[in-house]
């Protein structure tokens, strides 16, 4: 779109979707420094009719067994330590009962040195963070620097906002390291932008939090902390029946993110138990 | 899950037959909704040498059908002074679960059985109010049914015997419940022959 442009290309399609593009692309000195969230619009339809938020909610709520329930069936979780931030997710997804698919990616990589996870709504975190990653890029363009996490993350809880009540689902934390050091943000479709420590979102966070708060120190070593991100992912994926599969680990470090490990949380269950720290 | 009073607690059972032989499998899972709270409920019980019944649904009612279905098998064996055979089990069954009609038990049954003489093999499979099918070579009950009845009918042979019943039934059972979050966690496999009924206890996924 953007090379089309600089070729002087025009479609002849009045509904091509390039020729939005041009639109902005031609608009685009007059974004304002912090967001224009008023072009995303274009590229989002509304629902044609008034009033779209009390429609989706009758897609989102059981109205004439029409039902479609984004539940955070998952665990993800990170947590900052003092080598960085690890990051651990499941691969499962459920529909319902019924397990869609056992090999989701739930790290969604934004860049080089900003990750997101996913929890709720598939699409909803896949577009979204893939819309934070266009608006990081331009940042990175026009004033020479990497964006900080701070400023990713507050640019996608305002595009969010945006959308607040209209049944959007998305428990996202956006990891990266900028120059205050490792950076952690929980963001949620509520609109909630928070900072902390250590971080779990989804339906098996609950044993997550228990794992992690029992084995937390900042100053673990790196090896110390995967091991319990990734304790925190398997017995997460043992009583929650909505986790499970493969568990996947990433390691933000200044010199941006590494993949640590991608393995079946089964095997890693049988193996604690032969070494007794799990029970079954 | 919803709020789906059948996929509450969640579990799963399998019943095939073979040659003079046939088996029994349930998942171990007992949860509420997504939380596993243990991994040791079986779901089939036994009432007569050659005699079992599975029961899926409501974890409640899966203990309360199965003592109150105890009770009357006792208590036949005790008038009658004779052994339970499977027809007179499902009779059994259907009676007590019709009792209830309009307020139903949420539970749905599997009976097997065989007949040590004649070797004649018996797969029964029940709903919540007692309406029992034929004598058939395969059935599922729980909320992994469709995944494992799929895997079923692509393994079943007719006249297997007991190892390969033993094979057909455990990879049918262990791959379907990989497909339900509410089914898992282990699983136990009877295979009811003419002279023995042998317990397997099946390496599963613990997710």
């Amino acid at each position: 779109m953007a090379l089309a442009n600089v070729l002087g290309f025009k479609s002849n399609n009045e509904f091509d979707r390039s020729l939005q593009c041009q639109k902005t692309d031609n608009n685009i000195d007059e974004f304002c420094p912090t967001l224009n969230i008023e072009n995303i619009a274009q590229f989002i339809t509304l629902p044609p009719y008034a009033d779209p938020a009390k429609y989706l909610k009758m897609v989102n709520e059981k109205v004439d067994r029409v039902k479609i329930q984004f539940l955070k069936g998952t665990t993800t979780l990170a947590f900052k330590f003092r080598n960085g931030v690890i990051v651990a997710v499941d691969s499962r997804a459920t529909a319902g009962g019924f397990i869609a698919s056992g090999e989701v990616k739930k790290v969604i990589e934004i860049n080089p040195y900003l990750l997101g996870t996913m929890a709720g709504g598939a699409a909803d975190c896949a577009f979204w963070e893939r819309v934070l990653a266009r608006h990081c890029r331009i940042y990175e363009l026009r004033n020479k620097e990497k964006i900080s996490v701070a400023a990713a993350s507050k640019i996608l809880a305002n595009m969010i906002f945006e959308y607040r009540g209209m049944g959007l689902s998305m428990g996202t934390m956006i990891v990266g390291w900028d120059k205050r050091g490792p950076g952690l943000y929980m963001v949620s479709d509520d609109g909630e932008r928070i900072s902390d420590n250590i971080f779990s979102v989804g339906s098996g966070s609950i044993y997550a939090y228990s794992i992690l708060d029992a084995g937390y120190k900042y100053e673990m070593s790196t090896v110390d902390a995967i091991d319990l991100a990734r304790r925190a992912i398997v017995h997460a994926a043992h009583r929650d029946a909505a986790s499970g599969n493969i568990v996947r680990i990433y390691h933000m470090k200044e010199t941006g993110w590494e993949k640590i490990e991608e393995k079946d949380t089964n095997d890693y269950m049988y193996q604690y138990r032969d070494e007794k720290t799990m029970n079954f | 899950m919803g709020d789906d009073i059948l996929s509450y607690n969640g579990g799963v059972a399998l019943a095939m037959k073979g040659k003079e032989c046939v088996a029994i499998a349930c998942d171990k899972r007992y949860g509420v909704q997504n939380r596993t709270i243990a991994t040791n409920f079986t779901k089939i019980f036994q009432y007569s040498d050659h005699c079992f019944v599975a029961f899926c649904g409501l974890a409640t009612d899966v203990q309360t059908v199965s003592e109150r279905l105890k009770f009357r098998t006792n208590l036949y064996e005790l008038r009658e002074q004779r052994k339970l055979k499977p027809v007179v089990l499902y009779n059994m069954l259907t009676n007590l679960l019709y009792e209830r009609r309009f307020g139903p038990y949420f539970v749905f049954a599997l009976v097997v059985g065989l007949d040590p003489k004649t070797g004649e093999t018996y797969v029964y499979d029940s709903d919540n109010i007692g309406a029992v099918s034929d004598n058939v070579n395969l059935a599922t009950v729980g909320t992994a049914s469709e995944y494992i009845f799929g895997l079923g009918e692509l393994f079943f042979k007719p006249n297997m015997n007991s190892d390969e019943l033993f094979e057909a039934t455990s990879q049918a059972l262990l791959n379907g419940v990989d497909r339900d979050s509410a089914s898992g966690w282990g699983a136990v496999v009877y295979v009811i022959e003419k002279d023995k009924v042998t317990v397997r206890e099946l390496k599963g996924r613990q997710d």
